[in-house]
Parts: structure tokens; C-alpha cells; sequence
């Protein structure tokens, strides 16, 4: 597109050491469900542009969503002036971008049916039949089911060369129901997160089914016993539930920019610094974080990042010990690293690329065992599914659990569900605690779309995984 | 295309048998640092146009974010195709009729004029604070102008304009780290000095934290923390969810289910508290006690609960908390011993049905003794059911204003839930 070469070459007229542009044109398609009243069907689009200019080591970034010779040129020059504003306060003797260079390619999610080409009759009429199944029991009074289809279409450039052509999709489809007695109310979801894939997807899965177990878990959790005072008991966590854990102890504090302390005022810092690269022990030699934004249907694979450096594949953490982090241009030469492992996004085209959680998972164990063997081992533990109340501290150290459903575990056997749990643990202990990892055949993935960060805050999605895994000795009980 | 011409195109070529107009046009401009230094500096307009249509009872929306007309055409095509093919809505309700609204009140010049260098320079003050401390700062100034226009099928049409500045400001050293941060209509009576003054204050009492082991305690929650916790329960003040046993609230209207000196509302009326003129569903605000001295008034109602329950849509716009005149110090008179709280972090809910809620401190938290302030402890996690909390207030502090949208007081609550404390 001819904007592209035109950003570029005023940026390089007006004697930018870097620039780039990325148009980009965000689409969602939203239908939310009420029980059966459809209180929101949209299609929301967003088109426009931002330009990064960096000079003498600090940034400037304009976005403008008017698609004009002249509207291109002063966007350009106005992230020109801004970065000469943020020059009068920059770190010591400025930035400096990790080695990169140009790349001319394009990346497309793999999917067979584009969601947003299905007919919306089949959407709702999909939507319709799981709630009428939720509210088919007598105790769910609430149903709730959420269905968001986004596509990204990007075109970047920068000065450095690169024309990449990005046009990523995700689907996340989502339920709920809500069991009401006199005295209590409880919620069980169905919620395996997004996926980068077309709407096969959603036609492959037994929502019916699914919706079935849902109503049915929501009606045993409200009449479920609670725990007692904490104590420290084995805890088994299923996939779903380790998605969000490993998202919030291992994903946040391993961005680059939150250990250097640009997310202070807001998300928060970390305890993982760089001093405990190589030799901190983060959890148990079997656990193994692997980033990986190649991963197929992972939320960050993309191709490339917003900095135009490729998707890659590495060791977050490697037989427990706290390997690498999650790096961009700007952030990867803080710690020596000569290239940026790609974790530079932005969400929608007026956002400025910050650093973020790759594609993370937990490897799966490599002897054979399934979740079956894992809980046949337990003589008295407490099994969680879902994810439910979460909470850590701003260095991602302390944090307190939930869950969306919770089984009490007896001598090997699941003997009665149970509600309003609650675990607590902290940074190194949690992941050390862990003693038994599921193998690959139940390895399964989560995808986040709603990752907050940023001020302004953006919202983020890569997509994480695990095979079931067991905690030993964690504080556990029920709430108050 | 202005604002009214792109309603005036709309309503030419809009088919539907009713539909709403909404636009939110805005200028923002964003300048964050830390570590010392500007990181990400932001500047752009940004333009929403969303249009929901209805043929009938069935619905459909669309929005976008460009005014040429092929773009607004795709607008209307792809909302009505939307609503032409969905399934009919068994809770519809028609599009806002005209109302009545209050007079327009024009931003603050000194706001709207703001400039960057402007914004820049008092960044560079606050840095050098920071750095005469031997301490890193980190943060974000944002000023942001917004105008808002909506229009119906049936008659309804509005306009509102708004702009603020905001500033958040965290200082740390070591294990001391606190944060500040103010938001506020008209940038004359902000002051950058104030700020780095009660930064400063925080900062300096803060010396390293010592660990104490958790327990019921009781609190002094300062203004920025009180807010924090506020918001959240605004989320969850739901009519429809109270009424259907599926939140804490069920059957307590009219009732004291909150404590005696507790009591919130909204307010068009306080020249220094941002009000819109309408919600964005054209219900015009008006002056609302949600809680009177403990006694729930009202609880937010959207349109369609209203209407099946033939009561007033209510939705809170805005948040005053009612303020008292006991100091600091003489609340930390008024118990043996506790704790005063900056800042509460990841807050979350526990159980709706109970209203049991989760987070942390943050930003430094003291502990006194016998109306002294001894140390600065490390931080905590608590886990409180949040109205009984407000049953447990022993005394009400001067309101402050903390956001542009909002003044609260500092709170006495005794027996706060402190169920862990964090490693630093």
C-alpha cells in the first residue's frame, strides 16, 4: 500500500533512526445471550494506523484513522515531534533496539471456514440451543453464553525493509450457568479460552454435551460443603485451571519490561531479575516453560511481532531453573541480549506495541501418566477445574486462588464435590511443589483474550497449555 | 463530517424500524515514564460511531470508526442485515424518546489547551523529585478531551463534552514504593506541587517494612484505596441480579444492609464532580442516593428491567461518598492499634452470592500503636465480604477528590480480614 512507503520515506526524510507503520484493521463480532434474549449481536471494526519514530534513543508514536497522503505525512511528522519531546527525559543515553532485520513476507491464521463468513443464523441458533439446555434444569435460573469471532488484518513497514502482510483470527466461545436456591447462588462455565482457527472449530465440539455437565456441576456446587480452616493438603489442578496460574507466576514476571520496571505505576514489577537468570530455581526439574509463538492455534502466533522480528520457540524455564524472558527491540539489550525474541504487541492500531507473554506452556511429563494414575495416588488431595477468583501481588510473588469447580479426593477417589475454595502460595513454592505431570496425550490449551496491561491499557491474548499436574502441600481451604 | 450531519445520513438511509446513534470522539494524549525516562509517549484522536438498529424486536449493531460514506453506509447495511436475520429479542425495548437535559457546561480552557511540552515539564518536575530522593519514578500523565453524541429514532438527542488531566506517579527505592495519583476536570486547580508533596509524605514515612503476621485488625483506608474497593462494588450494585438471588443485595432494598455511616450517591450538582448530561441509552442523569446512611435507596437498572418492572433505569455515572471531619490522627486515637492503607491491589471477587471479595495492599502500609505511627510492615492479603465491612466503620474522614469523577473520605473500619501477609 502506498501509505506504507510514504510513512517510511518521511520518516527517513526527517532523520528517524527507526520508524515503522502498522494499518491495521480489527474486526469482532460479538453475540452475547441472556438467558434467551440476545442482548448484543455487533460487528465492530477498526481501521487505522500508528507510527513509531525513534530518535536518539526515545520514541514518539502518532495514530490518525484518516487514510490521506496528508494525514499520513503529518501523523508521521507529529510521532517525529513527539519523540524530540521525549528525548528531554530519556534513559541515560537513550534506548537502543535489539539487532533486527527487514523482512518481505506474510502469515495467515490456518483455518478452513472464515467464522466471520458463516451465517449468524447458525451462531445464534448454536447459542439458543446450549442455554435452553442450561435452563432446561430447575435450578438454573441464569444462563449466559458469549460468543467473540476477531480478525486482525496488519500490513507493517519499517525503515529497516520490511513489508509484512498479518491477517490473524480467533474464536472464543463461551458459557455459563448459574444455579439459584434461597440461600445460595453458584456458577459453573464452559471456558477453554480462544483459539486461532476458523469456525471448524466450533463445529467440531459437543456444545450440547458440554452444556449438560455445566448445568449439572452448577447444581452440585450449589448444594456442595465448603472446606474447612486452611490446611496444607495436595492440590491436583486440571489444564484450564494451570492456564491462568502459569499466565499470572510465570508469564507476567518474566516480561522483559516489568523486571526493568516499566510497568510500575500500574501492573506491577518482578521478583524474577536478571541476576536470577541461569541459576534460580523456579519449580521442580520436571518443570519446563517452553514460549512458543509458533505454536498452531496459539493466540500470539503470528507470524512476526509489532517490531517485525519472527515468531520463535524457547525455554522460559528449563528443568525448574528461570532460563530466558519474553523480550522486544527495546527491552532484550537491558540484559545483553544482541536480538529480541518477538514479544512486541499492540492491540488495536492506536495502541503503542508493549512486551508480552509469548504463547507459554507447561511441557507435559515424559513418563506416561494420566490424570487417572495422578489422582489413583492421592490419599487425601482436593482436584480443581476451572478457573474462579484470582489474585497476586504487584512483584507476582503471593497469590490466592479459586477455581470453577472442586472435588474432594480420598484414597485415591473422587468422593464429593465441594465449594468457595481457596489456595494460597507464592513464587518459588508453588512450581517447586509440583510432582506429577500428566504426559502429552492430555496436554491441552487455554487461550486468553482479555490479558490487561499497559497504561492505557491494552488488551492482550496469547494462548497457554498443560497436561493435568499435582501440588504437594499447598495451603488450602474454604473462603469465609 | 460533523457529528449531526453524520446523524442526519444516518437517519436518511437507516431502514430499521428504530434505531440509537452513538458517537465518542476523542483526543488523547499520553505521556508514560519510568525508571526515570519517557517510554511510550502517545498522541491521536480517536472516533467510535456505533449504530443498533431494530426490525421489530430483533436486534442488530454495528460500529466503526470512519466518517466517509461508504463507510457509515457499511454501517447501516451491516447492522440491519444483522438484525434482519436474528432471532427475535423477548426483552426488547424501544429506543430512548427526547428527554430533557441539563445545560451544557464547556470543558476547562486550561485543560483543552493543554500542550505537550506542558505535560512534559511537569513530568521533568516530578523526576527530579525523584531523583533528589535517590528513588526511580514511574507513571502516566493523560489528558484526554471527549465529546459524546446520541441520537434516536424516537426523538432522543444528545450532546456532552468532557476533558481531564490525569496524573499517577509511582516512587521506589529498595523496599519503599509508593504511589499517587489525582485526575481532575480543570487543570487550574491542579497542582503538580501537591502531588509531589503527599508523594513525598508517603515516601519519607515508609522506611524499610518490617512483617506482621496477619490477623483481624482494625484500618485506616485512605481515599485512594477506599476507591479501588468502591469500583468494585458499583460492578456488582445490580437491581436484576439482586432480584434474581444471584448477588449479595437480594430483597435489601429499603433496608439498612450497609453500615450507618456509610452512604454513596451521584450527583449533577458538584460543580467539581464530572456528571454526563445522559447515560449512553439517553436516560438523563439526575442526583441518586444509592445508599442512605446504610440504607440501599437504589441499585443500578438498566432499561429493560425498568420497563419489565415498571421502575426508574438507574445507573451510577458518577461516585460521592458522604465525608465526615475526623483527622487522621485522631482516628488512629480512636484504636489500640492498626494499620493505614495507601492502596489495594487485585481486587477480585470471592463470592457474589456472599459478597466476599480478595486483594492486597499496596503503595505502603503503617502500623500504629497508641495514636503513633511505629513502622512501616510489609504488605497483606484480606479477604472481605465488602457491605459488612462498611457496618464496621468507627469513623468518617474529610472527602477528598480522587478522580475527576469522584470524592471519597479516608475510613476507621475495625476488624479488617487480613488472612496473609506477602513476602515483601
Amino acid at each position: 500500500m502506498k501509505y506504507l512507503d510514504l510513512a517510511m520515506q518521511e520518516a527517513h526524510n526527517l532523520g528517524a533512526d527507526y520508524a515503522d507503520i502498522r494499518i491495521q484493521k480489527t474486526q469482532s463480532e460479538v453475540i452475547f445471550l441472556r438467558n434467551l434474549s440476545l442482548k448484543k449481536t455487533s460487528l465492530h471494526e477498526l481501521y487505522g494506523y500508528g507510527i513509531r519514530v525513534f530518535k536518539n534513543g526515545a520514541w514518539g508514536f502518532a495514530h490518525s484513522n484518516v487514510f490521506t497522503e496528508d494525514a499520513v505525512i503529518t501523523t508521521t511528522r507529529r510521532a517525529y515531534i513527539i519523540a524530540e519531546q521525549s528525548q528531554r527525559l530519556k534513559h541515560d543515553n537513550g534506548l537502543k533496539l535489539a539487532y533486527e532485520r527487514g523482512y518481505i513476507d506474510s502469515y495467515r491464521t490456518p483455518h478452513c471456514i472464515d467464522p466471520f463468513t458463516v451465517p449468524l443464523d447458525e451462531k445464534v441458533e448454536m447459542m439458543m440451543e446450549v442455554n435452553k439446555t442450561l435452563l432446561s434444569y430447575d435450578q438454573i435460573k441464569q444462563a449466559m453464553f458469549i460468543l467473540e469471532c476477531t480478525k486482525d488484518e496488519k500490513l507493517f513497514a519499517s525503515t529497516l525493509g520490511s513489508r509484512l502482510d498479518i491477517c490473524t483470527i480467533y474464536i472464543e466461545p463461551m458459557f455459563r450457568a448459574t444455579a439459584i436456591t434461597p440461600e445460595e447462588s453458584q456458577s459453573r462455565s464452559f471456558r477453554e479460552g480462544g483459539r486461532a482457527c476458523g469456525w471448524e472449530y466450533i463445529r467440531s465440539m459437543n456444545l450440547q454435551e458440554k452444556a449438560e455437565k455445566v448445568a449439572e456441576e452448577a447444581i452440585m456446587k450449589v448444594k456442595a460443603a465448603s472446606l474447612g480452616a486452611e490446611e496444607r493438603r495436595t492440590v491436583i489442578l486440571d489444564p484450564i485451571h494451570l492456564g491462568l496460574t502459569m499466565h499470572e507466576s510465570v508469564g507476567h514476571p518474566t516480561e522483559l519490561d516489568r523486571v526493568l520496571g516499566w510497568e510500575a505505576d500500574f501492573a506491577g514489577i518482578s521478583f524474577a531479575t536478571p541476576e536470577k537468570l541461569g541459576n534460580f530455581r523456579y519449580g521442580s526439574e520436571i518443570v519446563n516453560f517452553l514460549a512458543d509463538n509458533t505454536l498452531e492455534g496459539g493466540l500470539a502466533t503470528a507470524g512476526y511481532d509489532d517490531d517485525g522480528v519472527p515468531s520463535q520457540k524457547w525455554y522460559i524455564i528449563k528443568a525448574g531453573i528461570l532460563n530466558e524472558y519474553g523480550t522486544t527491540r527495546a527491552t532484550a539489550p537491558f540484559v545483553g541480549q544482541d536480538m529480541s525474541r518477538g514479544c512486541n504487541r499492540a492491540t488495536y492500531y492506536f495502541d503503542f506495541p508493549i512486551n508480552r507473554i509469548p504463547n507459554l506452556y507447561l511441557q507435559p511429563g515424559k513418563e506416561e501418566l494420566s490424570p487417572n494414575d495422578l489422582i489413583a495416588d492421592c490419599k487425601d488431595a482436593v482436584y480443581i477445574e476451572g478457573q474462579g477468583s484470582f489474585s497476586i501481588d504487584q512483584h507476582r510473588v503471593n497469590f490466592q486462588f479459586g477455581g470453577d469447580m472442586f472435588w474432594e479426593i480420598k484414597n485415591g477417589k473422587k468422593i464429593r464435590p465441594l465449594k468457595k475454595i481457596l489456595y494460597k502460595s507464592n513464587n518459588p513454592e508453588f512450581w517447586n511443589s509440583v510432582d506429577a505431570i500428566c504426559d502429552s496425550r492430555f496436554f491441552k490449551t487455554f487461550g486468553v483474550t482479555n490479558c490487561g496491561k499497559g497504561q492505557p491499557g491494552q488488551r492482550g491474548r496469547m494462548t497457554h497449555g498443560a497436561s493435568m499436574a499435582r501440588f504437594r502441600d499447598l495451603r488450602i481451604g474454604g473462603s469465609q | 463530517m460533523k457529528m449531526k450531519d453524520i446523524a442526519t445520513f444516518v437517519d436518511k438511509h437507516c431502514q430499521a424500524d428504530d434505531y440509537t446513534l452513538y458517537i465518542v470522539k476523542s483526543e488523547n494524549l499520553y505521556t508514560r515514564f519510568a525508571q526515570n525516562a519517557i517510554t511510550q509517549h502517545i498522541d491521536g484522536e480517536n472516533l467510535q460511531l456505533s449504530l443498533n438498529v431494530a426490525y421489530d424486536n430483533k436486534t442488530g449493531s454495528a460500529a466503526v470508526n470512519q466518517i466517509d460514506e461508504n463507510s457509515l453506509k457499511k454501517m447501516i447495511d451491516t447492522a440491519q442485515n444483522i438484525a434482519r436475520l436474528n432471532k427475535p429479542d423477548p426483552e426488547f425495548v424501544p429506543s430512548e424518546k427526547a428527554h430533557k437535559l441539563r445545560e451544557l457546561e464547556e470543558p476547562s480552557k486550561a485543560t483543552t489547551e493543554l500542550k505537550l511540552e506542558h505535560i512534559v515539564d511537569g513530568i521533568e518536575k516530578c523526576i527530579k523529585n525523584a531523583r533528589n530522593k535517590q528513588a526511580k519514578l514511574a507513571g502516566i500523565s493523560h489528558r484526554r478531551i471527549k465529546a459524546t453524541y446520541l441520537t434516536t429514532k424516537n426523538g432522543f438527542e444528545g450532546y456532552d463534552e468532557q476533558a481531564y488531566f490525569s496524573h499517577s506517579m509511582t516512587m521506589k527505592k529498595g523496599g519503599i514504593e509508593t504511589k499517587i495519583a489525582r485526575s481532575l476536570c480543570d487543570y487550574d486547580i491542579f497542582s503538580m506541587d501537591d502531588l509531589i508533596t503527599q508523594l513525598n509524605g508517603q515516601f519519607d514515612s515508609l522506611q524499610e517494612p518490617h512483617k506482621l503476621e496477619p490477623t483481624r485488625l482494625p484500618v485506616i483506608i485512605r481515599p485512594q484505596a477506599l476507591l479501588s474497593v468502591l469500583k468494585y462494588l458499583v460492578w456488582t450494585f445490580q437491581r436484576r441480579e439482586a432480584d434474581e438471588g444471584a448477588n449479595a443485595f437480594s430483597d435489601q432494598i429499603g433496608k439498612r444492609f450497609f453500615g450507618e455511616n456509610f452512604s454513596m450517591r451521584s450527583l449533577t450538582t458538584d460543580p467539581l464532580l464530572y456528571a454526563p448530561r445522559f447515560h449512553n441509552d439517553g436516560i438523563p442523569t439526575q442526583n441518586i442516593d444509592w445508599i442512605d446512611h446504610g440504607v440501599i435507596k437504589n441499585m443500578q437498572t438498566d432499561r429493560i428491567y425498568a420497563k419489565q418492572q415498571g421502575i426508574e433505569p438507574r445507573s451510577i455515572y458518577n461516585l460521592s461518598i458522604d465525608g465526615g471531619n475526623v483527622s487522621e490522627q485522631e482516628m488512629m486515637r480512636k484504636v489500640e492499634r492498626g494499620l493505614i492503607i495507601n492502596s489495594f491491589w487485585y481486587i477480585r471477587p470471592i463470592d457474589m452470592k456472599a459478597g466476599e471479595w480478595t486483594g492486597l495492599t499496596r503503595d505502603g502500609v503503617l502500623y500504629f500503636e497508641d495514636g503513633k505511627v511505629k513502622q512501616a510492615v510489609y504488605n497483606f492479603r484480606w479477604n472481605e465480604v465488602l457491605h459488612d465491612l462498611t457496618r464496621r466503620i468507627l469513623a468518617v474522614g474529610k472527602q477528598e477528590q480522587i478522580e475527576y469523577d469522584a470524592k471519597v473520605p479516608t475510613l476507621l473500619c475495625d476488624d479488617f480480614n487480613l488472612v496473609d501477609v506477602t513476602t515483601f
